[in-house]
């Protein structure tokens, strides 16, 4: 996948684990052939908050971090460890609007699987990155596919997340190259 | 979900219209949304969109009334009804009334996904539906004569009857009143179904073609015959030949065929050797031959054996009841043929519609139709897409003939189409050398 040189920054909402950021900009650099970096910590904007429902709105967020410059680099990920949600939703792993500049990623519900346990740190550590990458994905204007195991498939529960694999299928990779192109 | 589809959401809160809206750009969906009923159904007139997701609870015109508006004028419409936990009853009673499905705000994203997957292979379904009952009706007979009036009642009950038998068969109707859709619906009906059906236009062409056709020729009996050919009169072999116009062929004609009616042989051009024939006849005209045949201008002996059976085909301004329902099968048919959404006649147009009297019949209303449908640019056809209509009162402002009112109609639409008779052939339902022939009988020529 060679590609324009796109640069993605990945900025911690609040106090995330340089761990997890670093998993994040691997798979940036590893799977998609984009520069990366962290970015320096930035608060979630207050009124993210809903305190009926006690989630962030993805939308407000967003919102505040495309109103910011963040260095010279064209798309930036945020990373936080609260609960995220859009208002029609219960609830939603990241958000990103198709053809954005910033996407979001909370770690919130990756941490557990559905019946409750908790899984090795790899499985964390790659749902973290399935997510992040997905959410790239839109910002590079990459639609929705409707198979199973591409990246791009929607996963709205855990189990979704964890069969779909890390890499695009064979027509959004395409797509991908010929956005980057 | 693989198919991208053409969706509105309709609610009055912002935050809510924009995150379906970014979700559903997500999977490459046109997207659209509106903040009240109101400003749905506007868009609604103008771009035909597949699914709606409507919320309950909107001031002004709530979600129910908007999903029985959109139920009763766009009825393929899908609405997807949106609620919050407390009015469950409402979308109950919004599924009574036809919406697909119900989702309870919040809902998790894996929901509407299910729901959109769901659809989807409705969609799929419905649409290889259509178009294997479009291709049924195309093979299918009755179908195809669309009336309910007495007077079609009457036709489709004698179809069957005379279906049974070998009897020639007569039809006598104005041009365009559908005399071929009788013929084939009566050759579907018979024992001879599964064998041809040749369907010639005695009036469109001239005496030695029309002869060639009907007997064929050996090869060398005249120039450019380079080969032998068999006629119709022998490809038909035990099916069911349909001579269109019949009161077109001239004496000699009427006479040669007469002599195969009664022999059931025939000889081709060129050739001494008769060959045994089989079919069942079936002629039609739209001329008064049993007139033309006490005024000496057909022969009787040959009228007789073409008519063992008559049967008339009203023309469409003798049953306008029947104007709705061939109105509506027109506007599916070339709402498919052009891909064109068109759900609807609006009441003024279809009172329009009714209250002409349409001398081309059948033909000219499926004309008008395709023509409106071709120029429409919104969801329903109204009265200013059929403004090439004139009511029969601003058509003629004295008592005329029936001869002189064809004249007039027939100048009238050539002038309309600048004398181009290929297009003012089709509008009258007849085909370009009838129309050459009508021209020169009433001395029409471009001024």
């Amino acid at each position: 996948m060679t590609s324009k040189k796109i640069s993605v920054g990945v900025l911690p909402l609040g106090d995330i684990p340089e761990f997890d950021l670093q998993v994040i900009v691997d798979h940036i650099i590893g799977c998609f052939k984009l520069t990366a970096q962290i970015l320096p910590r930035f608060e979630p904007p207050g009124n993210a908050l809903d305190e009926r429902r006690l989630q962030y709105n993805a939308g407000i967020i967003i919102e505040t971090m495309e109103a910011t410059q963040f260095g010279n680099h064209d798309k930036v990920i945020g990373v936080l460890d609260k609960d995220l949600f859009i208002p029609i939703f219960t609830h939603v792993f990241g958000e990103a609007r198709q053809g954005g500049k910033c996407g979001l990623v909370s770690l919130y519900r990756l941490a557990k699987n559905p019946d409750g346990s908790i899984p090795p740190e790899s499985s964390i550590n790659e749902r973290v990155a399935k997510v992040a990458l997905h959410e790239l994905g839109h910002l590079l204007d990459l639609l929705h596919c409707e198979r199973k195991k591409c990246l791009m498939h929607f996963s709205g529960g855990i189990d979704e997340l964890d069969e779909m694999s890390l890499d695009l299928c064979e027509y959004c990779s395409i797509y991908l190259q010929d956005k980057l192109r | 979900m693989d198919r991208k589809m053409s969706v509105m959401i309709v609610d009055d809160e912002a935050i809510v219209r924009e995150s379906l809206f970014h979700w559903f750009k997500k999977y490459g969906h046109v997207v659209e949304t509106a903040a009240s009923g109101f400003e749905a159904l506007e868009k609604l007139e103008t771009y035909p969109f597949q699914l709606l997701f409507v919320d309950i609870k909107m001031p002004g015109m709530d979600g129910i009334e908007l999903l029985e508006k959109i139920k009763s004028d766009y009825p393929d419409t899908i609405v997807i009804i949106i609620t919050a936990y407390g009015s469950i009853e409402s979308a109950v009673k919004a599924m009574r009334i036809g919406a697909a499905d119900y989702l309870l705000k919040p809902f998790k994203p894996d929901q509407l996904s299910l729901v959109m997957e769901r659809i989807s292979v409705q969609e799929r379904l419905l649409s290889q539906y259509n178009y294997l009952k479009g291709h049924l009706d195309k093979i299918t007979h009755f179908d195809n004569i669309i009336g309910q009036s007495p007077a079609m009642e009457k036709v489709f009950s004698l179809i069957p009857e005379v279906a049974q038998s070998d009897a020639s068969i007569l039809l006598f109707g104005e041009t365009g009143t559908g005399k071929e859709l009788v013929a084939k619906a009566i050759h579907a009906e018979s024992r001879r179904s599964h064998l041809p059906f040749i369907a010639i236009n005695c009036g469109a062409m001239p005496e030695s073609l029309l002869e060639s056709e009907l007997f064929g020729h050996q090869k060398g009996v005249f120039t450019g015959a380079t080969r032998a050919r068999k006629g119709f009169l022998e490809v038909v072999s035990g099916g069911t030949l349909f001579l269109d116009e019949i009161g077109e062929i001239s004496p000699k004609m009427q006479i040669n065929l007469l002599r195969v009616l009664e022999e059931k042989k025939i000889t081709s051009i060129g050739s001494r050797e008769p060959v045994e024939i089989d079919f069942r006849l079936i002629s039609a005209t739209r001329r008064d031959l049993k007139k033309e045949v006490t005024e000496g201008i057909f022969r009787e002996d040959f009228f007789y054996r073409i008519n063992v059976i008559m049967i008339e085909i009203p023309p469409l301004r003798k049953r306008k009841e029947d104007i709705p329902l061939l109105a509506e099968h027109f506007l599916k048919k070339y709402c498919q043929e052009t891909t064109k959404y068109v759900d609807h006649v609006t009441r003024d147009a279809m009172e329009l519609l009714r209250h002409y009297d349409w001398p081309g019949n059948v033909r000219e209303l499926e004309n008008a139709i395709e023509r409106a449908v071709v120029l429409s640019k919104s969801r329903t056809l109204g009265v200013e897409d059929l403004s090439f209509i004139r009511p029969p009162d601003m058509q003629f402002s004295k008592t005329l003939s029936l001869r002189e009112m064809e004249k007039a109609y027939i100048q009238r639409i050539l002038e309309e189409n600048n004398w181009n008779v290929t297009q003012s052939a089709k509008i009258l339902g007849i085909n370009r050398v009838t129309l050459h022939k009508m021209m020169k009988r009433y001395r029409l020529e471009r001024p």
